[in-house]
């Protein structure tokens, strides 16, 4: 027994680790009596994806050589600013349906072409598995954001969740480049020596641009739409508290 | 040369692919008009209401 005390004793040998204790100590007892005071104001949510949102803040301190710390803090306070600029200004309720349309349309005319090209409607690729997943965060927004009635609260919750949801955009993005994949880079050809490219030819661009430039007008259309929608949706309530409150 | 095969068909594939295009967004727009016919009922109901209380 007296061993097993004597074992549990070593790390307190050493002066690194008592200090780490202090210092483990005094950030506990500070960030306890914070954290209460954050949930009581029911942002515990946020106090979870800051948490998580400084992981990437270090990761860049890391290589660029920095200290962690400083990595953690920049990258915190961006993140609370975002989720701060999201909750009060942004429309993004309005985007994100039209995300959701455009995702589907890509997900589904995407096995369509794999069908001739790959012989297969569907593979476990990692764009296909990572565009579907954007897809499915998407909806699982709307959801979100369709099951609080509070107003305060479901601006806060969906700011958070968009700023986290918004991760799978760029990982989607670089998956084709990360991963071995079949789906082949267009944009950017990863190895200019590779035989055999899957860069675009004049007439694919031609293509590529001129749909990219009429899907854009669409969004930008639907999205107008969308937003004067909202608006008519908001004065109409408006008038029916003021009706109900006379 | 001689045993060269065209290209593969892919016209089916190419309607099918269009079709879902436009029946996605045509199903988008079809929601958004209905909503704003609903809103649009709702503010005559309301057009009502309020000259009733006034």
């Amino acid at each position: 027994m007296t061993e097993f005390f004597q074992t549990l004793l070593i790390p307190f040998q050493y002066e690194y680790m008592v200090r780490a204790m202090w210092v483990s100590a005094l950030i506990g007892g500070t960030c306890g009596f914070l954290s209460s005071f954050v949930t009581l104001k029911g942002w515990s949510l946020m106090g979870d994806a800051l948490s998580h949102a400084v992981v990437p803040g270090v990761a860049v301190a890391y290589i660029l050589g920095l200290p962690f710390s400083l990595g953690a803090f920049v990258a915190g306070l961006l993140a609370a600013g975002a989720m701060a600029f999201i909750k009060a200004k942004s429309r993004i309720r309005e985007d994100a349906t039209i995300g959701i349309v455009f995702t589907f349309i890509n997900v589904v005319t995407g096995a369509i072409w794999a069908r001739p090209i790959w012989n297969t409607w569907w593979t476990w690729d990692p764009r296909l598995v990572t565009a579907t997943i954007m897809e499915l965060i998407y909806i699982a927004y709307m959801m979100l954001r369709q099951g609080i009635d509070d107003p305060d609260r479901r601006a806060r919750f969906s700011a958070v969740y968009g700023i986290v949801g918004f991760i799978s955009v760029p990982i989607t993005f670089a998956s084709i480049r990360i991963f071995r994949t079949i789906h082949p880079v267009v944009v950017g050809s990863s190895d200019p020596t590779a035989l055999g490219a899957f860069d675009m030819n004049a007439e694919m661009r031609v293509a590529f641009f001129f749909s990219l430039f009429t899907f854009t007008l669409i969004y930008i259309t639907l999205l107008w739409y969308r937003l004067r929608l909202q608006q008519q949706k908001e004065k109409i309530e408006e008038r029916k508290l003021r009706a109900l409150s006379t | 040369m001689m045993f060269q095969e065209g290209p593969a068909d892919t016209l089916n594939y190419m309607i099918a692919g269009y079709a879902v295009i436009l029946g996605t967004i045509g199903l988008y727009i079809v929601s958004l008009i209905m909503r704003f016919r609903s809103l649009r009922q709702d503010d005559v109901l309301l057009d009502e209401i309020e000259a009733e209380q006034a």
